[in-house]
Formats: structure tokens, C-alpha cells, sequence
């Protein structure tokens, strides 16, 4: 098995389990890691598509790696932003949960337009 | 190399107005941040300017009948990346402009700074934020590059979900927290898809990607991939789990800017794709599997609009319903006779849907707020004898109402005409039964906020707060607009086809 | 332009620049006392345009438009229709706080009502055909009352159906049309040769048919005209009504002869002819009944054009419009007549009630009156055979309908002596009774080919008098044995319907509940998923 072979399986992996925990885990928290994972998978197989260009004679395709670079920065931000909300949530609730499901209409006893 | 690619890699005289288009917004974000107290001053005086500069595109672009390219620091694709405005992006970014500069207007009562001198936290949000929506709009429309567009749409969500919970409340603060996880989750399967497409083909460019791709597994795989992704940010039936919580918990002028544009974005990546980067390979069940959904999402986002108690939230169904016309853009000029003039009739109905959309529901979004402003709340049933007091509110309510049923001479009546004479013509009528009975359920649920709201008061109506005659302008100069798109000679299609040599036409298979 | 072109937009933008008017609240609270004036442009039209035709330039909506003989005869009938109701409505409305409200709507549904006779292309004609038929709602609902409420939303509903069976008419004949043309005539023209023929036609049937009341499509009409103030009634079944049968009139392709179609249409016609007397004197509010006698006569109307497409008769068109003329008038002043008579009390009724009995009988086809002559019009396309026969008969059983209203219109008159009604309320309607004798003969003798010996020839005047007397004897008998009769309720089959409304809450309720299925997490992202994978099965499917 080739090296690129084995460290494509591996982001498959990480993809799978990412998509595992952001679909079943029902803690937000878990899921901004999951969605962590699910990024790590995407950018190995970046790596292993760089990797792959490089047999073509080059020492590295070096866009691919441009390209992880930017995204390892957006998955930093959607981190940033998402453990920014689910703090503020846990601020105003004291709970850090989302429930499932919420209902169709919000408490029909609050008088507010939601403005 | 097909001319395409030739074309699309040639810088144009104007490109500098793509650059700007992108710059300026971007530029109005940092200003605001850099001097918080001055936020809505600087929004403001950038609106005009960006305007201005999506005007002078879509002044080029018809004028030269060619696309704009800029090409970044002078380096071809597939070594740099292009920007391109072609007759679509262009009537995108007035588009955008339009409703942008007006929900600005329309906000800036709602938030302005402090009177003491110090800057207030919604405020501030608000107003970079929707620089931030707009200049990551705007890279959208004019992005050439897949990987530069999945930047783009990640700055759109970034933008988009502080702009859901503006007020800090335990329910909006979810709404936020879901959109983001599920837009974020969308945008991983879009750049696993991204991945695919670079290890086979070796570039990301929109151009050269077209001229390489072939009928193969991992172009099916990856455009799936891409494809669910863009689905799930644009709250397609059935991932729209989302968008009612988060469209109607937001402030109305942040609601008219999340349901008007931002869902439009991953929408119009999703024709991106699917016409300029693989023109014909998603094939005719793929296009139907679209279609499907679509429909589903006419009926079911109608009939759930029609259940709702709460304007806010109707409008947010609504939205959803509105959602599913743009998709039945995929069957109707995907199929088997897609060739000339017809292919163009429906893919200018769903664009002039994409169009009207977006400002007849900036509009209603609008109205809504200022009748939640008005009453101190939005229960449909307690609407009685508003008409009254807020007359030009509702009349505006009214005409967004004529463009969503698509009654003439609406935008929407167009659209609609289009998307039903594209679906005789293609030999697929159900598309057609399915766009009425949407008419027919539409116009039902804005007879429902309309009857009470024209009939008298059962007792006499409480004010709580006085609405200012020029919101209730803004809105008002939106929804005619909205009425008026319909009454442009059909110069919008002869627009649409500029700078798209290879589709819709070459689908055929 | 020329004159008689520029008065064909003059006629379309009057009222509508009148509604635009009342955006402001100082004329919009004096607008009532000028709706008289909305329709005058649109009557000097009648007269100066005939055969005048007009593209409008793109900043003026792009209209077509065009004034051919029917629509001429329709337009002149239809304008005095709206300008005597307009002065009725102002006398009416004097004083009440929601006159602005009313009149806006009025406006709205006037240039609606008098666009449908002018408009030439087919997005002009969808565009003011909405205008008619939702507009007239706010006329509807204007008291505000539950029952108002109801037939409005009865009324809007089916209105809105019929909009959606055209929209799609008008695609399907839009996309037959060679060439970019959008002209109704070019279209009508490509009708029979269309791929979709049979589609076209019942879309168009379904479409114009709920607007003229085509049993079961005429269930809004006595819901609607019983709950609208009687000056809107008067204008909504005389007038906004003839929206459909213009429609008939210009999108049937009645240079094919098409005799399936003809026939069904016919057929259909002469079932709401009998259906709508059947009922109608089982009610008794006045204008209930004289909602049921629309639906007869629109009935009669849709039989007449149903002969006509049968046997490609071009000629029944003109019948038609004259039948329709005559009842433009006769329907508006006896719904007037009602108003009057609520207005005043029982000691003055004789005064009204005879020259209500003139009219009743005039739509019944007595002769002399022009009734007589709309009959004679329609006889000729209706021939000799079955059809011919059971029109004759439904004359008879006009008669019984007209005779069982009078005698509902004597018992609905307020008990109290309310004093002397207001002229300006009296003279409109006599003005509209009169013309709806005068006007008939002016167009039977000018527009159509009719001779005055004609209609005076004995043969003629037996013709028309023995259904009105075979019509009094079965008067006779529904007053002795009336009362065994069943009481229906308004709109009859609606109450079905209504019933109906519990499934589609329950299947409401049974998306609203798949809808929190669905916006559970684990779900939504299970879906997406298969969604990926179903679009990558799609894709691999299609190669």
C-alpha cells in the first residue's frame, strides 16, 4: 500500500467519524469538534492530492497546500465563532445544549415581535 | 483550449470595478471596526459608492456585451484567479446594491449609535456585518475559482449568522448556533467536493475546469458532494431546518437581508456548477432529483406558511416555498430539448425568480418589522384594522404579496410565466401544476395576513410605538420596484446570455 | 394616436388615476362623490372608437388594445352601468366613515371591469382580468360583517382558482402562437391547430366558467351578491360578471367549428340555466334569487356561445354580446331596486314595485321589453333543435324566478316607514330601468341586424309570450305549494365544500408534524447525506 493510499483512507476516516459526530452527537460542543474532525479529513486529502501532484516530477504541488493553509484559517474562524455563540448561549441559558427539534413557533406567552 | 477559457482569461478594461466591488464593502468592514462609534456613517456612505460600482458593471457589461474579467496581480488562470461579471453577475450585484442600500436606509433608525458617544454592541454588529454580506456576495457573483468561492461563501455564513442573533436572546443565540453548524457541515461536503476536482483535473478555475471535465465517477461524486452542500445552505426542502427560527428571530432588516440574499448565494453556486463548470454532465435524472425537491419544497414551505401563526415566521415559510421555484430551473433547462430560444425561457424565469424574490421579500420582511414595531407583537390574528394606522406598510405588504403569487405585472407573474412556458414546452408538465397550486397556496396565506389586516378592528387598535414615515417609504419604493421588474421589456434575458457561450444551449445529450 | 386610439387609454387610465388619488386621505375622503365621472371617457370610447386599435409604449405597461363590435356594445353597457351605480353609490355612501376605503376598491374594479372589453394582447388581458376579479372582493366584504366575511373568502378563493386555470390557458396558448406574437387574436387563430387543443380549451372553460357562474362554479355568486351593498352588487353581477363572457367571446376559436366542445359547453350552459332557477326560488332573500337568476341567464349566455363554437358560428358572438348588454342593465337596476326598496319603507312600495315588475318580467323576455329583443338576438344561434327548445323553456322558468323575487322584494321592504327615499337614490335607478328598455332597442336596431317588423311580427310576439305566461302558471302553483319546497342554503353546493375543509386542516397538520421530523438534527443531517448520495446515483443514472 502506497503512502498515498494509506493517508487517503485516513482522511476518509476522519470524514467519517466527523460526519458520525456531527450528525448523532446532539452536544454542540461535540459537534464543533466533530465538524474539526470532518476539516482535518478534508485537508490530509488536500496534503494526499499534493502529495499525488508531486509524482508528476515536482518536489510538492504547492497549490493544494496554499489551499489548506486558507482553509485550516476559515476552520479557525468557524471554531472562533462557534464556541463564541455557544458561550453567550451558555451566558443567557446556563445550558449548553440545542434542543432538537425546536418547536415551530416560539412561546406563544412572549408579546415580542423579535425585533 | 475551447474560446471560453481564452475569453475568460484576458483582463478587461473595467476589471478594476470587480476588484473594487469586492474591496469597498471589505474595506467599509475594517473602517467600521477600526472607528466603531462612526459604523452606520461609514455603512452609509459606502452605499451609495458600491451602487454606483454594480451600476457601472452591469453598464459594461451591456454595453460591450461582453463579460468584465479582472485578473489578480496579472496572473493567468490556471497560476492566479479571475474575476468575472457576466450578464448574470451583473444583475446580481444591482441587485444586491438595491437591496442592500435599502435595508441600510431602512436601518438607520434601528441602529444608530448611542447618543453619549460610546458604541453600542448591536449596532456595530450590524452595520459590518452587512458590509461583510455584501462584499461576500459580491465575490460570489464574480468568483472564477472554486476554491475562492468556498471562501466566499464561508465569509457569507460568518457574516450572515451574527446578523440572526443581533438581539443576544436564548432563542436567536440557537438559531445562530444551528445555522452555523449545519451551513458549516454543507460547506465541508463543498470542499471535499473541491478536493475531487482538483486531484483529477489539476486546477479549480471555473474556465479551465470546463473545457477538462469528463464524464467520469469522481466528477458525479464530487459535483453530489458540492451540490448537498449548497442544498443544505440554502435551506433547501427538506434541509431547511434552520431557516424559520433563524429568518424570523433575526431583526426585520437583517431578516430581509438573510431571506432576500444570502440564501441566494449558495443558490447561485449551485447554477455555477452546474452550468458553467459541468454544462450538460449532471444529466436529466439528476436535474429531476432538483426539480423534486423543489416541488417539494413549493408545496410543503406553502401549506407551512399558511399554518403559521406569526407573520415572521409565515414570511419565513415563505421563503422556504420560494426557495423551491428556483430549482425547478435545473429540470427545465436540463432536459432533453433544451436548444435555443426555449432553454433561455426558463433559465431567465428562474433568474427573474432569484430577482423578484429577493426584492419583494427584502420588502415584506421590512413591512413586517415595521407592523412588529407598531403592534409590540406579530400574531396574524391580532393583524385587525392595521391598514389603517400603518397604510403604506401594508399597501407595500401587498405588492411583495402580488409578486410572491405572481399576479401581473409583478417580477413574479413574469417568472412564473416563464418557469410555466418552459415546462409546456419542454413536454415536462408537472413542473407546471406544481408552480400553480404554489400560486394558489400563496396567494392564500397573503390573504391571510391581508383580509384582517384591511378589514376594521374588532376593538380599537393600541399602538405602541409610532413608525417613521420614511421606513415606511423604504419599504414602499422596495415592493414597487418589486412590481415594477415585471414592466422591464424582456431585456433582462438578451442580458443573461452575455458571456455564457457554452450554456445553456450545449446540454444536450 | 389618434383620437379615437387615445380614448381607448384615456377610458383604462381615468379610474386607475383616480385610484391613484386616493393615495392621498383629503381626496381619497371626497373620491365616493366622483365615481361617476371614472366611466365617462369609457362610454364616449364606446361610441367614437369602434375598430380603433392601440399598442401602448413599454412605460405604459406595454398594453394592447382594441375596441371590435361586441366588446364595443359591452364597453358602452357595461360604462352607463358603472356611471349610474356611481351615483347611486355616492348618495349611498354620504356620510359613512369607510367611503374612501369603498371607493378605492370601486376604482380598482371598474378599470378592471372595463379593461376586460379593450384589452387586445394577453397579458394585458390576465393583467385586468385579475384586476376585475380580485378586486371586486373588497367590494364584497365591505360591511365588514361574518357573512361578508365568509362570501369574500368564498369568493376570492374560487376567483383565485379561476386565475390559475387561465394563467396556465393563456401559457398554453401563448406557446402554440408561431412567432413572438401576443396578441389574443393571433392566438385564438393558432388554437386549432395546437398540440395542446384540448387542454387550452378546458383551462380556458374552467377559467372563464368560474367567472360566469357555470354550475358548480357558481357557488360565490349568491354568497357574493347577497352580502355586497346593493350599489356593488348591482355592478358585480351586471358588469364585472361580463368579464367571463367577453372572455368566451374573444378566446373560443369560433372559426373552427368544434362540435364536441360546442356541444358540452352548451350543454353545460343549459344546466346552469335550469339549475339556477331550481334553486333560486327555493330562497328568499331578494338579491339571493337574483343571484340564482344570474347564474341562469350567464348559463344561457355560455349555451349561446356553446352553439355558436358547435357549428363555427362567428354570428352567435354578436347575439351573445346583445343578450349580455341587456342583462348589464336589467340585472344592475334590479339589484338597485332591492337597495331602494330597503332604503324605504312598505307604504311606498307600489311606486317601486312596479317598475321592478317591468324589469323582472323585461329578463324574463316579455314583450316589447328588452328582454324580448336579447331573446330574439340569441334565437338565430341557438336554432331550432334540443338547445333551441330548452332555452325557450328556461324563458318560462325566468319567469318564475322573476315573479317568485317580487314577491320576495314586496316582503323584504323595511316594516317602518323610514320616510320618503332620497331622490338621488330613486332617479339612478330609474335611469338604469329605463335604459335597460331603451338601450336594447337602440342596439337591436343599429349594431345588430335586426328590423323593427321583426320584432314586432305576431309570430314573434306569441314566441315570446307564452313562456311568460306558461311561466305566471307555474308562479301560481310555487305560491300554493310552495311552501313544501327545501329551504337550501346560500351558494347550496358550498356547504359541501366547507365540510370539505377538514381534510385539508388534517393534511395540514399532518405536513406540520413531518416538519418537526424533520428539523430534528440526526435527521436533517441523515438526509443530507442521502441526498449526496442520491444526486451522485442521479448523475451516474444519466450516463
Amino acid at each position: 500500500m502506497s503512502a498515498e493510499t494509506l493517508y487517503g483512507l485516513c482522511a476518509a476516516a476522519l470524514v467519517g467519524l466527523g460526519l458520525f459526530g456531527s450528525i448523532v452527537d446532539p452536544q454542540p460542543l461535540r459537534k464543533i469538534l466533530a465538524f474539526n474532525l470532518l476539516g482535518g479529513g478534508v485537508f490530509l486529502l488536500f496534503g494526499v492530492i499534493a502529495r499525488r501532484g508531486a509524482a508528476a516530477g515536482m518536489a510538492a504541488d504547492p497549490v493544494p497546500q496554499a489551499m489548506v493553509i486558507t482553509g485550516i484559517v476559515v476552520a479557525f474562524s468557524a471554531t472562533a465563532l462557534a464556541v463564541t455563540l455557544l458561550l453567550r448561549l451558555f451566558e443567557t441559558t446556563g445550558q449548553a445544549t440545542l434542543r432538537t427539534g425546536a418547536p415551530a413557533r416560539p412561546d406563544p406567552d412572549s408579546d415580542r415581535a423579535g425585533s | 483550449m475551447p474560446p471560453a477559457v481564452t475569453l475568460a482569461s484576458a483582463a478587461t478594461a473595467g476589471g478594476f470595478l470587480l476588484v473594487l466591488a469586492i474591496i469597498l464593502p471589505a474595506a467599509g468592514v475594517l473602517l467600521a471596526l477600526a472607528f466603531g462609534r462612526h459604523a452606520e456613517r461609514i455603512a452609509l456612505l459606502l452605499m451609495p459608492a458600491g451602487f454606483a460600482i454594480a451600476i457601472a458593471i452591469l453598464a459594461d457589461v451591456w454595453h460591450s456585451q461582453a463579460s468584465l474579467v479582472a485578473v489578480m496581480g496579472g496572473w493567468a488562470p490556471p497560476l492566479g484567479i479571475a474575476l468575472r461579471a457576466d450578464g448574470l453577475s451583473a444583475m446580481m450585484l444591482v441587485t444586491t446594491a438595491l437591496v442592500i442600500c435599502a435595508v441600510g436606509l431602512f436601518a438607520r433608525g434601528d441602529f444608530g449609535m448611542p447618543a453619549g458617544g460610546g458604541e453600542a454592541r448591536a449596532p456595530l454588529v450590524f452595520w459590518t456585518m452587512l458590509m461583510g454580506v455584501w462584499s461576500a456576495l459580491n465575490a460570489i457573483w464574480l468568483g472564477r475559482d472554486l476554491f475562492n468561492l468556498y471562501v466566499a461563501l464561508e465569509l457569507l455564513t460568518f457574516s450572515a449568522v451574527p446578523l440572526v442573533c443581533l438581539d443576544g436572546r436564548a432563542e436567536t443565540l440557537a438559531a445562530a448556533l444551528r445555522y452555523l453548524l449545519f451551513a458549516l457541515v454543507g460547506s465541508v461536503l463543498y470542499l471535499l467536493g473541491v478536493a475531487l476536482f482538483y486531484g483529477a483535473y489539476g486546477t479549480l478555475d471555473i474556465g479551465l475546469l470546463a473545457g477538462r471535465v469528463r464524464a467520469e465517477p469522481v466528477v458525479w461524486v464530487s459535483a453530489a458532494l458540492m451540490t448537498a452542500g449548497l442544498l443544505a445552505k440554502t435551506a433547501l426542502f427538506p434541509l431547511h431546518l434552520w431557516l424559520p427560527p433563524a429568518h424570523a428571530g433575526a431583526p426585520a432588516a437583517a431578516s430581509a437581508v438573510l431571506s432576500a440574499l444570502v440564501v441566494k448565494g449558495s443558490f447561485f453556486l449551485a447554477v455555477r456548477l452546474w452550468f458553467d463548470v459541468l454544462p450538460g454532465l449532471p444529466g436529466v435524472p439528476a436535474a429531476q432529483a432538483l426539480g423534486t425537491l423543489g416541488a417539494a419544497a413549493i408545496i410543503f414551505g406553502s401549506v407551512l406558511a399558511l399554518r403559521q401563526e406569526r407573520l415572521k415566521l409565515l414570511i419565513a415559510y415563505s421563503t422556504i416555498a420560494q426557495i423551491g421555484y428556483l430549482f425547478l430551473l435545473f429540470p427545465l433547462s436540463t432536459g432533453a430539448a433544451a436548444a435555443g430560444i426555449w432553454g433561455s425561457v426558463a433559465w431567465t424565469g428562474g433568474v427573474y425568480q432569484l430577482v423578484s424574490h429577493a426584492i419583494a421579500k427584502a420588502a415584506m420582511f421590512m413591512a413586517a418589522g415595521l407592523i412588529g414595531e407598531a403592534l409590540g407583537h406579530d400574531r396574524i390574528a391580532g393583524l385587525g384594522g392595521i391598514g389603517r394606522a400603518l397604510p403604506m406598510t401594508i399597501f407595500a405588504f401587498g405588492l411583495g404579496g402580488m409578486s410572491l403569487m405572481g399576479l401581473p405585472p409583478s417580477g413574479g407573474f413574469v417568472a412564473k410565466l416563464m418557469l410555466l412556458t418552459a415546462s409546456v414546452t419542454e413536454g415536462q408538465w408537472w413542473w407546471a401544476v406544481v408552480i400553480l397550486l404554489g400560486g394558489l397556496l400563496a396567494a392564500a396565506y397573503v390573504f391571510r395576513v391581508l383580509a384582517p389586516a384591511l378589514a376594521g378592528a374588532d376593538e380599537p387598535l393600541r399602538l405602541c410605538a409610532r413608525v417613521s414615515r420614511r421606513r415606511e417609504a423604504v419599504v414602499l419604493a422596495l415592493a414597487v420596484g418589486a412590481l415594477l421588474l415585471g414592466l422591464l421589456p424582456l431585456r433582462p434575458s438578451e442580458l443573461l446570455q452575455i458571456g455564457r457561450p457554452a450554456a445553456p444551449t450545449a446540454i444536450m445529450r | 394616436m389618434t383620437g379615437a386610439e387615445a380614448l381607448l387609454a384615456v377610458s383604462l387610465a381615468t379610474p386607475l388615476a383616480m385610484l391613484a388619488a386616493c393615495l392621498s386621505p383629503r381626496l381619497r375622503a371626497r373620491m365616493p362623490g366622483l365615481l361617476a365621472i371614472a366611466p365617462v371617457p369609457a362610454l364616449a370610447a364606446a361610441f367614437l372608437s369602434p375598430g380603433a386599435g392601440v399598442a401602448l409604449p413599454p412605460a405604459l405597461l406595454g398594453l394592447t388594445l382594441a375596441l371590435d363590435m361586441p366588446g364595443a356594445i359591452l364597453l358602452g353597457t357595461a360604462a352607463l352601468l358603472w356611471i349610474i351605480a356611481g351615483i347611486y353609490a355616492a348618495a349611498s355612501l354620504r356620510g359613512q366613515a369607510n367611503g374612501g376605503r369603498f371607493a378605492a376598491w370601486w376604482l380598482l374594479t371598474l378599470a378592471g371591469s372595463l379593461g376586460v372589453f379593450i384589452t387586445a394582447d394577453l397579458v394585458s388581458f390576465y393583467l385586468v382580468f385579475a384586476m376585475v376579479s380580485l378586486a371586486a372582493y373588497g367590494l364584497v366584504v365591505d360591511d365588514g360583517t361574518p357573512r361578508a366575511r365568509r362570501a369574500g373568502g368564498v369568493y376570492v378563493s374560487l376567483a383565485v382558482l379561476g386565475e390559475a386555470f387561465l394563467l396556465m390557458g393563456f401559457v398554453l396558448l401563448a406557446a402554440a402562437t408561431p412567432g413572438s406574437s401576443l396578441l389574443i387574436h393571433d392566438a385564438v387563430a393558432a388554437l386549432p391547430a395546437s398540440p395542446w387543443r384540448g387542454s387550452t380549451l378546458l383551462l380556458l372553460i374552467l377559467g372563464f366558467g368560474l367567472k360566469v357562474g357555470l354550475v358548480p362554479g357558481h357557488v360565490w355568486m349568491p354568497l357574493a351578491y347577497s352580502a355586497a351593498p346593493a350599489p356593488a352588487a348591482a355592478v358585480l353581477s351586471g358588469a364585472a360578471v361580463k368579464a367571463g363572457v367577453i372572455g368566451l367571446i374573444r378566446f373560443l376559436p369560433f372559426g373552427a367549428a368544434l362540435p364536441d366542445w360546442g356541444g358540452a359547453l352548451a350543454a353545460a350552459g343549459l344546466v346552469s340555466a335550469f339549475y339556477g332557477v331550481a334553486v333560486g326560488i327555493t330562497q328568499a332573500n331578494p338579491k339571493t334569487v337574483l343571484a340564482y337568476s344570474s347564474v341562469s341567464q350567464m348559463g344561457l349566455i355560455t349555451a349561446v356561445l356553446g352553439m355558436g363554437l358547435a357549428g363555427g358560428n362567428a354570428g352567435a358572438v354578436l347575439g351573445a354580446s346583445l343578450y349580455a348588454a341587456h342583462h348589464i342593465l336589467v340585472k344592475g337596476a334590479l339589484f338597485l331596486a332591492v337597495g331602494v326598496v330597503q332604503a324605504g319603507g312598505a307604504r311606498r312600495l307600489w311606486p317601486v314595485l312596479l317598475p321592478a315588475a317591468m324589469l323582472a318580467l323585461s329578463l324574463a323576455g316579455l314583450p316589447l321589453t328588452g328582454g324580448a329583443l336579447a331573446k330574439l338576438a340569441v334565437k338565430a344561434p341557438l336554432g331550432d333543435g334540443i338547445v333551441g327548445q330548452f332555452a325557450t323553456w328556461s324563458a318560462a322558468g325566468s319567469t318564475l324566478l322573476m315573479l317568485h323575487f317580487l314577491a320576495r322584494l314586496a316582503a323584504a321592504a323595511a316594516p317602518a316607514i323610514q320616510g320618503p327615499v332620497p331622490a338621488r337614490i330613486v332617479l339612478p335607478w330609474l335611469a338604469a330601468a329605463l335604459a335597460s328598455v331603451a338601450i336594447p332597442w337602440a342596439l337591436f336596431l343599429t349594431a345588430g341586424s335586426g328590423t323593427l317588423s321583426e320584432a314586432l311580427a305576431p309570430a314573434t310576439l306569441w314566441a315570446a309570450i307564452w313562456p311568460v305566461l306558461a311561466g305566471g302558471v307555474l308562479a301560481i302553483g310555487l305560491r300554493r305549494w310552495g311552501r313544501w319546497l327545501p329551504r337550501l342554503p346560500e351558494g347550496d353546493v358550498v356547504v359541501l365544500a366547507e365540510g370539505a375543509t377538514g381534510a385539508a386542516r388534517a393534511s395540514g397538520e399532518a405536513l406540520e408534524r413531518a416538519d418537526v421530523l424533520l428539523r430534528q438534527w440526526p435527521v436533517a443531517g441523515v438526509v443530507l447525506l442521502a441526498l449526496a448520495v442520491i444526486l451522485g446515483a442521479a448523475m451516474l443514472a444519466g450516463h
